[in-house]
């Protein structure tokens, strides 16, 4: 991982951030410890050696929820002759469980003492980030073979309860371990890090002891359940196997579902579920994992909005934005319980399920989730027209907690006029009607198909095409020949160009006479990077090649943006901006940032990578994925899988084997036949 | 059914639910969750029984597939909107056992806080 830390995860939303030691050390405002549903659990977890801490000789990720770290004694650069070595192994699963092994390389016994500090903050995720103080009270007991770290306010109760296999002398600050290790001998212990509460249906279920091979057998299984990947290049080999191991990790699972997981957004801060990420990140994986599509909707739905609540920015048949689980949302002083707070989760929601129905043919479950879509139809007409002018718009009602942008681009200065001013609220920006109309065109296949309400489907239909009208005239902008980022609240255009151009194609709400122009500008000079399009246009007023929506360049947007592409027919386009992003994976060892800049590729030869705490990202995750998808060209068709492959000349020759979906698998097949003219990297 | 009085916003609730009959919100739920509601020594017990969508609502002793545990008063704040389930769960004051399903199915049904306004018209 980035900044010599490590990241482990299990189940979801448990993971540990430590350093290469394997120790813990933090403050009260950084990202390290044992974290589990929103809280840390421990902040300290240090391990010394008569009193001296130890020194990293190498630090293996064994998966992505054990580690390994090989130490010896004796910190500093002057190498030491050590007769002793340390090896902690780490599994997480429900906290933590450690195996600590001393070896003695001496042909003398040894007297040690090995000491474990611990110590926990039970910091809620918000106010590691936004550097709060706690409000409650700390205690700790020690009972037989155990410390347990409690933290309470109210009725509000976190405990870390620590123990271990061998005797150890127990204190509040941590174990001690007295210890003899005999000439070319080993000692060894277990220590167990568990983090409980009551609330939410109980604590961890399961012990960690045995976790890790249960693991791996889940990880083998996964990663040998999704197609196979046969290619020229090793570098997407690489790329694609680096994202299948990572959306495993991204895997969450919610206690209503049992054993079942959905994407959570990314890590360590966005272990949860997010309406957006998890709807695009399952649309991304669907040709390869459609069984993270199918509980992304099934969790999603179970927590639509059923209320009208302002301080939860909710509303009926609003999909959430994001669920928490932390202090700071037990006493409502943050709303993610769940907060609401996005307008184009709830569009995408019906998007998901018809592309899902359109790959696995799982009608039964569109049945199961007819009211939940009719309600997120309904809440498009309903709740988001807040222009009065027939477009989704957004404008938050909670004022303190709530969210200033409800849109992906949900920066302060992401949607901005081409002087660089900014529009006021309600804001209607473009993709979200793309994103409508989808809506609407899909949930009428699916009303005529699957719920037998032809009258809805004809007036869904109706509606789309009236919606793409208006959509043609008002957000045109007529002298450059695309789309403006938004309409503010006069119906004046908010006329920066935009990458949001490429998920207008996407959404099919483009005119056919309009898309030649709509793909020059996105491939073209002021967009286009030679890696990717950026978020936003070179020439802009607000145009930053390291501003976060305003000119770098977005991997999950690119994937988007290229199957608009495909869906126009810009095969070479569409090529150009897979390849570019695929060029870029390579330097980020198959593992795609969330934003690079979006300096030219001829000036800097490597994608410069935006500075950001979250790695791996799901949608940055699922974007190779996705690229394989539109370079293969693969689109069902009813019962088929049409293959009409696009690739460009460096990729040579591809396959993916054994592509799961209605027609129970098939293989496609494609080689690199189009000049995409891009500088040859390096 | 036990005696419905005009200040008791619990059992208005469930005199409520059992009226609705059907709930469109529920179509896809179906099982018996127990209420344990706590006024000093005293436990009131009310059944909810949903089969996909069809409510009733009883006080007999029922086999239950879920239960949910809480003190009176913060179900009456709920039965009103005032309160939240979910942030109730997370700071411990309402306690929960069995299907996580039908206790997430069952929160749908609890209203809208007093004050809020449709976006609509705070333009």
């Amino acid at each position: 991982m980035s900044d010599g830390q490590l990241v482990q995860i299990l189940e979801g939303n448990t993971f540990v951030v430590s350093d290469r030691n394997g120790d813990i050390d933090a403050s009260p405002v950084d990202a390290t410890g044992l974290f589990s549903f929103d809280t840390r659990f421990l902040s300290k977890w240090v391990l010394t050696l008569d009193g001296e801490r130890l020194n990293a000789l190498s630090t293996d990720d064994l998966q992505y929820f054990e580690t390994r770290f090989f130490l010896v004694p004796g910190t500093g650069t002057v190498y030491i002759d050590a007769n002793l070595s340390v090896i902690r192994q780490r599994v997480v699963a429900d906290g933590f469980h450690e195996e600590l092994t001393i070896l003695n390389h001496d042909d003398k016994p040894v007297s040690l003492e090995v000491r474990l500090e611990a110590a926990s903050d039970f910091a809620d995720l918000f106010e590691v980030k936004d550097k709060l103080k706690k409000k409650g009270a700390y205690h700790h007991r020690i009972e037989r073979g155990r410390l347990v770290l409690g933290y309470t306010r109210e009725s509000f109760a976190r405990e870390t309860v620590i123990s271990t296999a061998l005797p150890a002398k127990i204190d509040e600050g941590g174990l001690t371990f007295k210890v003899k290790v005999p000439p070319h001998g080993l000692w060894k212990t277990m220590v167990d890090v568990r983090t409980e509460f009551a609330a939410w249906g109980g604590g961890p279920s399961q012990p960690a002891i045995g976790a890790g091979t249960k693991m791996a057998r889940g990880l083998d299984k996964w990663l040998q359940r999704a197609p196979r990947l046969e290619c020229d290049s090793d570098s997407l080999r690489a790329t694609y196997h680096r994202s299948l191991v990572d959306l495993a990790a991204l895997r969450f699972s919610t206690r209503t579902l049992p054993g079942r997981s959905l994407p959570a957004a990314g890590l360590p801060w966005f272990m949860t579920m997010f309406g957006r990420d998890s709807i695009f990140t399952s649309l991304q994986a669907l040709p390869f994992t459609p069984e993270l599509a199918q509980t992304t909707l099934l969790a999603l739905g179970e927590r639509q909005g059923t209320r009208v609540d302002d301080f939860r920015d909710e509303d009926p048949g609003r999909i959430l934005h994001e669920m928490r689980y932390g202090e700071m949302t037990a006493f409502e002083e943050r709303p993610h319980s769940p907060y609401y707070g996005c307008v184009d989760a709830t569009p995408l929601y019906v998007v998901l399920l018809d592309e899902y129905e359109r790959w696995t043919g799982d009608t039964k479950l569109v049945r199961g989730l007819e009211y939940e879509a009719r309600a997120a139809l309904n809440w498009i007409d309903e709740y988001a027209n807040l222009q009065g002018n027939g477009y989704v718009a957004y404008k938050r009602r909670n004022e303190k907690t709530g969210l200033e942008n409800q849109c992906w681009k949900d920066s302060w200065d992401s949607i901005s006029y081409r002087d660089g001013s900014l529009p006021g609220f309600p804001r209607a920006t473009c993709e979200l009607q793309g994103y409508a109309y989808d809506a609407k065109v899909r949930g009428a296949r699916l009303a005529r198909l699957v719920w037998k309400d032809p009258e809805f489907a004809d007036r869904l239909e109706k509606e789309a095409a009236d919606l793409k009208r208006r959509f043609n005239r008002d957000f045109w902008v007529e002298d450059e020949g695309y789309f403006a980022i938004a309409l503010d609240v006069d119906g004046r255009q908010v006329d920066a160009l935009t990458s949001n151009n490429g998920h207008l194609l996407w959404s099919g709400i483009v005119d056919k006479s309009k898309a030649k122009s709509v793909a020059a500008h996105l491939v073209g000079k002021r967009l286009f990077s030679g890696w990717g399009v950026r978020t936003m246009a070179e020439g802009e007023g607000r145009y930053n090649p390291i501003g976060y929506h305003v000119g770098t360049v977005w991997p999950y947007d690119n994937s988007f943006i290229a199957w608009g592409l495909r869906r126009y027919g810009f095969k070479e386009e569409a090529a150009r901006v897979a390849a570019g992003i695929l060029d870029a994976a390579e330097f980020f060892d198959g593992r795609l940032p969330e934003a690079f800049g979006g300096y030219p590729r001829e000036m800097t030869k490597y994608p410069v990578q935006y500075p950001t705490a979250c790695s791996p990202q799901a949608w940055s995750t699922g974007a190779p994925l996705l690229l394989l998808r539109t370079m293969l060209g693969l689109e069902p068709y009813g019962e088929h899988l049409i293959v009409d492959p696009g690739l460009a000349l460096g990729i040579g020759h591809l396959e993916l084997l054994d592509i799961p979906g209605r027609w129970g698998h098939v293989d496609a097949f494609g080689r690199g036949r189009i000049d995409i003219k891009v500088d040859v990297k390096k | 059914m036990t005696e419905t009085i005009a200040s008791d916003p619990t059992a208005n609730f469930f005199d409520g639910l059992a009226k609705r009959g059907h709930e469109p919100l529920l179509q896809n739920t179906s099982g018996t969750l127990r209420v344990e509601l706590r006024t000093g020594k005293q436990t009131e017990h009310w059944y909810v029984t949903i089969d996909k969508g069809d409510i009733a609502v009883s006080n007999a002793n029922e086999e239950a597939d879920a239960v949910v545990r809480c003190d009176k008063a913060l179900f009456d704040e709920m039965a009103t909107g005032r309160a939240n389930m979910m942030t109730a769960i997370l700071r411990g004051v309402f306690e929960t056992e069995g299907d996580l399903g039908l206790v997430i199915s069952f929160q749908r049904l609890f209203p809208s806080p007093p004050k809020s306004v449709y976006a609509r018209k705070i333009r």
